[in-house]
């Protein structure tokens, strides 16, 4: 216990988020009406404004909890035979399918910054995966296996690419990453929004802008009906642990950590720089990319302007709250995606907006970034646990 | 616990020196003194008076300002606006504007009282190291106050600097002000300082007058009998090693820092390069490595071009390499020892390969050197950044010397390093050239190319002006180094 | 006060507290109003009982879009209003991923009705529709294959090509002119509808009025890329009006308000005619530009499928329900501040043309018509 109360990582995140989760409680009493009303005769009678506040929230989060981890009424529900188990894993099989591409998209983002580099076109290199996935998956009509392979592969290429261009400029020019980043995931979007309408990339029969869909064997296998998960949240976990292991085991990831700690003394023991970040960057898009081909192979089956969501943007805060470590982000991932898969169900059962979710994101991200502050509000012991603004700051 | 029940009095009008190895808790004390550290017993007593500072903002109340070892100004900032910094003079209440003016007339005027010329225009970033720590000590005295401390302050200053500041120093406690004066270099102490107190491991571990030698006093430092001498045998020159011809190299700013420079080192020999920093001995270093574009000339190891070869090619054709600024260019702090200790081996055997690291390998070899090297760590895992700067410079030479080397180059192999350490460090590098190892050793410290050098190169704007022996007077190699070559005939061209 | 100091008073546990107080100051004003009297049950309202729960998935554009997911929410409330056993309850997608986690999140509901609006959803409404084939969904401005999903679809280019044939014989420059929001069908089916009117009108004078923005032959026009883009809405206006258009159609959401207010600029000399609902109520500010509306009435239709469902009556897929001027499911809208400006001869005409339409004399095709 009085472990706990030191200042160290774990602490922070967990009082972090029930500091979002307090705020958000707020949030949701405020904006609801009737509740509000009671609070209008809060002085005649407190108890019904504390009763029916105490009741929203409630039922708010309970639902935010049932919609990520599963409903315990359907679990016994299953036991006696009146649902089925595919129902009872439905959320569960939600928050996996959320998270698996922020998975890519973090380490993505993790594994630039560890190297230095503050990788914003994770967004846009996603977007290139999502297209080279997608035009490979109903292109080629390879037979199973082989056909998701190829997809899978175009996917990470095509990533690879977006970011190998920041790379290169990087290290040829010096132009700055976080710039030519930007610019590149603009020029992904629009590129994506004109593709998905051209002949033989659009959907026969269809004047909107949606492509052809993935074929079958290109598809990410899925329990299909209500079990949206596939494959890719498992490729996910191994890709954590590969990401793992080149960071911290191999040659390639010595450079990276080498370059982004001090460049300037990686350089004198003969590391070349130069080519760190440009590998890195195209590793790091590659990464992206994975996380643009799992959404389109396993999720979404075909291109739409709109099909790579955020999930580039929101790789960043992933990797910021896993504090840029491969496991660390894994579990901000599966984190995220259990906020947004609890956040359908909030929205649709108890009518709070889906976007108080995105409140609760962005509130636990400034928490974990502002460590001062929740160690004041909870007057922690100060221990050597670096906040994530000094992990930051190295960069 | 780095202060351990130390007692300590300064007088006013007094240089009081504090001596004491790198670790050894001098900056702690001080920093509890101005401030920023809270003491968990005893108390500050100032004029008689029991007093408690809780920041830096009392202390200066209290007539206490500091000189940090690194620099607390904003480069990009005039000197009158870094002066004003913290103490802004304001017109118009709390919302009103700065009153540039005064600001400037304040700098102007304790610049003129205390001998300090400072141009209160000039941005930081242009200015050179010995005058940014003269508009710290200006900051300071604006403050009004009456003990000024000192924190290591010619670690980071040429020999010429470093004389100017001590006559700054006489001429602050000429006009009453006391100074404490924090260091590890025992000629500096013994040419200003009024009294000695000697730190070791967090307690005082004697009081000495400034006609103590320097041995003694180094003895009281490193708690054991130290040589301040570099022992060493007779060279035994063998084969060309490294020729360098005609060599041009541009700094940063595509100034020409090396203008045609020729030299030699022979296996088994330490050639010593001397100058006042600044003079293109950076730059020859660097052009050798393969860190900075050769213009003209050329660079051979034993007959191999090293032009236009990658740096890493070049440390893997026998040349070790210590650079001049550790902090910035020898070591990753976030590493760990074991991690630094291979940062130009980590993809050859028996460390790695192109693809894996060998954790048993690098771990292993970690523990080896820390051994070999006396370096004074909690454990191989320690992050270098921990350690101090002695130890951190050892890690760097360990890893160097820990291949066959045919060439070891070592710029400026002890600058910030304690005493202890410099022994330790020269005698490697003697060492090294025992084994028959060419040596380029640079350094800006007279004594130490002397000391090391088998032969001297003087170099002076961009040229090597002569080679000289050892044995050479002083004063003639430090004429040499402010480019005066006299009737010296006309030296290495 | 009580509330001030415990922001400030440093005691460990009531620095909570004093956010939770400071996120309810808004209500503190007033908070000594009188209590109501306790009711009898536990708050349950009456129509909880036997609730026709109707629950409805929005589009990207979200709930408050002015277009069609709030018509269709429209659409809910008035059902309730005429069916008190009605329930209704949405949940607005932020991206494509979210249609059909929400679409099953109301099956498990057990929604009695589940609303997908707009055609996009096409393809996963029918997928979930078949996985949970005990459950009764709707869908707006598309079709589908399940025999539990009930099509509401607009044949849109019948008012459309009203609009035409009345922005041809208003028009003075002889150039008229469309632009989409999307190339998608529900936004080209008006375009159709409305380059047939003008070519109509041509065939009827004798007049060569031309359409710019849109070619119904090749399927290619003018497009915002946007339902929100107001500043796009205006240099489109621009560029058309540059061209010579002084009637302009945009079938674009909130994209076309920057077009009417290009035309309130231009005093008098551009008019606008508006989609969807009639402008001088959804748009209100800009009535005065606007010359007609083409109406595609989705509030009658969601209100008419509740309130049927809520009744017990069957939904029946095949045929659905399709809007047409003949049951108004579409229309043309009044001509509000131009009743007076266009020529009642070419209101007979319209009025003619509109009985041809629904008698079928006067064919209009749209290759983005509904099937």
């Amino acid at each position: 216990m009085k472990r706990f109360w030191s200042a160290n990582n774990f602490t922070l995140t967990a009082l972090s988020m029930l500091m979002a989760v307090v705020i958000g409680g707020v949030l949701i009493i405020i904006s609801d009406a009737t509740v509000l009303a009671k609070f209008g005769y809060f002085t005649a009678r407190p108890s019904d404004a504390f009763e029916s506040s105490w009741l929203l929230v409630s039922t708010a989060y309970a639902d935010l909890l049932k919609g990520a981890l599963g409903d315990p009424a359907v679990f016994s529900a299953w036991f006696s035979g009146e649902a089925t188990w595919q129902q009872a894993f439905a959320p569960i099989s939600e928050t996996l399918t959320y998270a698996a591409p922020l998975v890519f998209t973090g380490l993505s983002v993790a594994l630039a910054f560890r190297g230095g580099l503050f990788n914003i076109g994770a967004q846009g290199q996603a977007v290139l995966g999502c297209i080279a996935a997608g035009v490979a998956g109903f292109t080629f009509g390879l037979p199973i296996a082989l056909n998701l392979i190829v997809a899978v592969v175009a996917g990470v290429l095509g990533g690879a690419l977006w970011g190998f261009i920041p790379g290169l400029l990087k290290a040829r020019t010096g132009a700055h990453e976080v710039i030519t980043t930007i610019m590149l995931n603009y020029t992904a979007g629009l590129f994506l929004a004109w593709l998905v309408i051209q002949q033989g990339i659009q959907a026969p029969g269809r004047s909107d802008a949606i492509s052809k869909a993935v074929a079958e064997s290109a598809q990410l296998p899925s329990p299909g009906g209500v079990l949206r998960v596939h494959l890719g949240i498992i490729l996910a976990v191994l890709t954590t642990a590969g990401v793992a292991w080149l960071l911290n085991k191999s040659a390639f990831g010595f450079e990276i950590r080498a370059v982004g700690a001090n460049p300037h003394a990686a350089k004198t023991a003969g590391i070349s720089v130069a080519k760190t970040y440009v590998l890195l960057m195209a590793v790091a898009g590659g990464l992206a990319g994975f996380g643009g081909a799992t959404q389109v192979l396993g999720t979404a089956h075909a291109l739409t302007p709109s099909v790579a969501g955020n999930i580039g943007f929101d790789g960043l805060l992933v990797a910021l709250l896993g504090r840029t470590r491969p496991w660390g982000t894994l579990f901000a991932a599966l984190l995220f995606g259990a906020l947004r898969a609890g956040g359908n169900r909030m929205q649709s059962f108890s009518g709070i907006s889906l976007e108080l979710v995105t409140v609760l994101q962005a509130l636990i991200v400034i928490f974990i970034a502002a460590p001062a502050l929740v160690k004041a509000i909870f007057r922690l012991r100060a221990s050597r646990a670096t906040g994530l603004g000094a992990s930051l700051a190295k960069g | 616990m780095a202060n351990d029940h130390i007692d300590i009095t300064v007088e006013p009008g007094e240089v009081h020196a504090l001596l004491g190895e790198n670790g050894a808790g001098k900056s702690t004390l001080m920093n509890q003194l101005y401030g920023l550290l809270q003491p968990d017993e005893g108390q500050i007593v100032v004029n008689d008076e029991p007093r408690v500072f809780k920041s830096p903002r009392d202390a200066i109340a209290a007539g206490i300002g500091m000189v940090h070892q690194h620099f607390m100004l904003v480069p990009v900032f005039t000197v009158a606006e870094n002066i004003a910094l913290g103490a802004e003079e304001v017109r118009g209440g709390p919302l009103g504007w700065l009153d540039r003016r005064r600001s400037r007339r304040d700098v102007i005027e304790t610049s003129e009282r205390y001998g300090l010329p400072v141009d209160p225009d000039a941005l930081i970033e242009d200015l050179p190291v010995g005058a940014q720590q003269r508009v710290e000590i200006v900051k300071a005295l604006t403050r009004e106050v009456d003990l000024l401390i000192l924190d290591e302050p010619t670690a980071v200053l040429t020999p010429q600097e470093t004389e100017e500041l001590l006559t700054v120093m006489r001429s602050l406690t000429a006009m009453g002000k006391s100074i404490v004066f924090i260091t590890h270099k025992l000629k500096e102490v013994k040419a200003i300082a009024d009294r000695i107190t000697v730190i070791r491991r967090g307690q005082v571990v004697g009081t000495a007058s400034p006609d103590t030698s320097e041995e003694e006093l180094a003895a009281l430092m490193v708690g054991r009998a130290v040589s301040l001498e570099v022992e060493k045998a007779p060279a035994e020159p063998g084969d060309s090693i490294l020729k360098i011809s005609g060599l041009v190299v541009d700094d940063d700013r595509g100034v020409r820092a090396v203008d045609g420079v020729d030299l030699e080192v022979r296996a088994g020999e330490v050639l010593g390069i001397a100058g006042v920093q600044g003079n293109g001995q950076t730059e020859l270093v660097e052009a050798v490595m393969g860190l900075r574009e050769v213009r003209a000339g050329a660079v051979h190891l034993e007959g191999e071009d090293l032009v236009g070869r990658s740096t890493k090619r070049i440390l893997r054709s026998g040349v070790g390499y210590v650079p001049e600024d550790r902090s910035h260019d020898g070591v990753v702090k976030e590493f760990s020892v074991a991690e630094n200790l291979i940062l130009d081996m980590y993809d050859r055997a028996p460390f790695g390969n192109a693809f894996r690291i060998d954790g048993d390998s690098v771990a292993s070899n970690a523990k080896h050197r820390v051994e070999q090297f006396d370096i004074r760590c909690q454990s191989p895992a320690s992050l270098v950044g921990a350690l101090s700067g002695g130890n951190q410079q050892k890690v760097v030479v360990a890893r160097e010397m820990s291949r066959p080397l045919r060439l070891f180059i070592a710029s400026q192999p002890t600058r910030g390093v304690d005493v202890g350490s410099i022994e330790f460090i020269h005698s490697r590098i003697i060492h090294e050239r025992d084994q028959g190892t060419a040596v380029l050793v640079v350094s800006s410290e007279l004594d130490e190319v002397v000391g090391l050098a088998d032969r001297i190169a003087v170099m002076y704007r961009g040229r090597v002006l002569a080679i000289v022996s050892p044995d050479t007077p002083r004063e003639e190699i430090g004429l040499l180094m402010a480019g005066i070559t006299g009737d010296t005939p006309e030296g290495a061209k | 006060m009580q509330r001030k100091e415990g922001v400030l008073r440093p005691v460990r546990g009531k620095r909570i507290v004093a956010i939770l107080a400071a996120g309810g100051l808004t209500l503190a004003a007033a908070a000594c109003g009188e209590a109501p009297e306790e009711s009898g049950s536990t708050g349950s309202s009456p129509a909880a009982v036997a609730a026709y729960k109707a629950c409805m998935v929005t589009d990207l554009g979200g709930i408050d879009d002015k277009s069609f997911n709030a018509s269709a929410w429209a659409g809910l409330q008035a059902a309730k209003a005429e069916a008190p056993s009605v329930d209704p309850k949405y949940v607005a997608s932020s991206s494509e991923a979210d249609y059909e986690p929400g679409l099953r999140g109301f099956v498990s509901q057990g929604c009695n009705f589940i609303l997908a609006v707009g055609g996009l959803m096409g393809e996963v409404t029918t997928k979930v529709a078949k996985d949970s084939p005990s459950s009764q969904f709707g869908i707006v401005d598309s079709s589908s294959g399940s025999p539990n999903v009930y099509p509401m679809q607009f044949a849109t280019h019948q008012a459309a090509f009203l609009a035409g044939y009345l922005a041809a014989g208003y028009s003075k420059s002889g150039k008229v002119a469309t632009y989409g929001g999307m190339k998608i069908p529900p936004v080209t089916i008006f375009m159709d509808g409305f380059a047939d009117g003008v070519a109509q009108y041509n065939k009827a004078k004798g007049k060569d009025v031309k359409v710019l923005g849109w070619d119904k032959a090749a399927q290619n026009g003018s497009f915002a890329d946007s339902f929100i883009d107001q500043s796009k809405g205006k240099s489109i206006a621009d560029t058309l009006v540059g061209q010579g258009a002084d009637v302009i159609m945009p079938v674009a959401g909130g994209t076309g308000l920057g077009t009417a207010q290009v035309a309130k600029d231009s005093n008098g000399k551009l008019a606008v005619i508006w989609v969807d609902q009639d402008g001088c109520t959804s748009a209100a500010q800009y009535c005065e530009v606007f010359l007609s509306t083409v109406v595609k009435n989705i509030e009658d239709a969601v209100k008419q499928a509740v309130v049927k469902g809520a009744k017990g009556e069957a939904l029946a897929a095949s045929p659905g329900y399709l809007g047409t001027l003949e049951n108004d499911g579409v229309s043309l809208a009044p001509f509000n501040q131009f009743e007076s400006k266009v020529d009642p001869a070419l209101k007979a005409e319209l009025d003619k043309l509109k009985a041809d339409i629904i008698a079928g004399t006067v064919k209009v095709e749209s290759a983005n018509a509904p099937k």
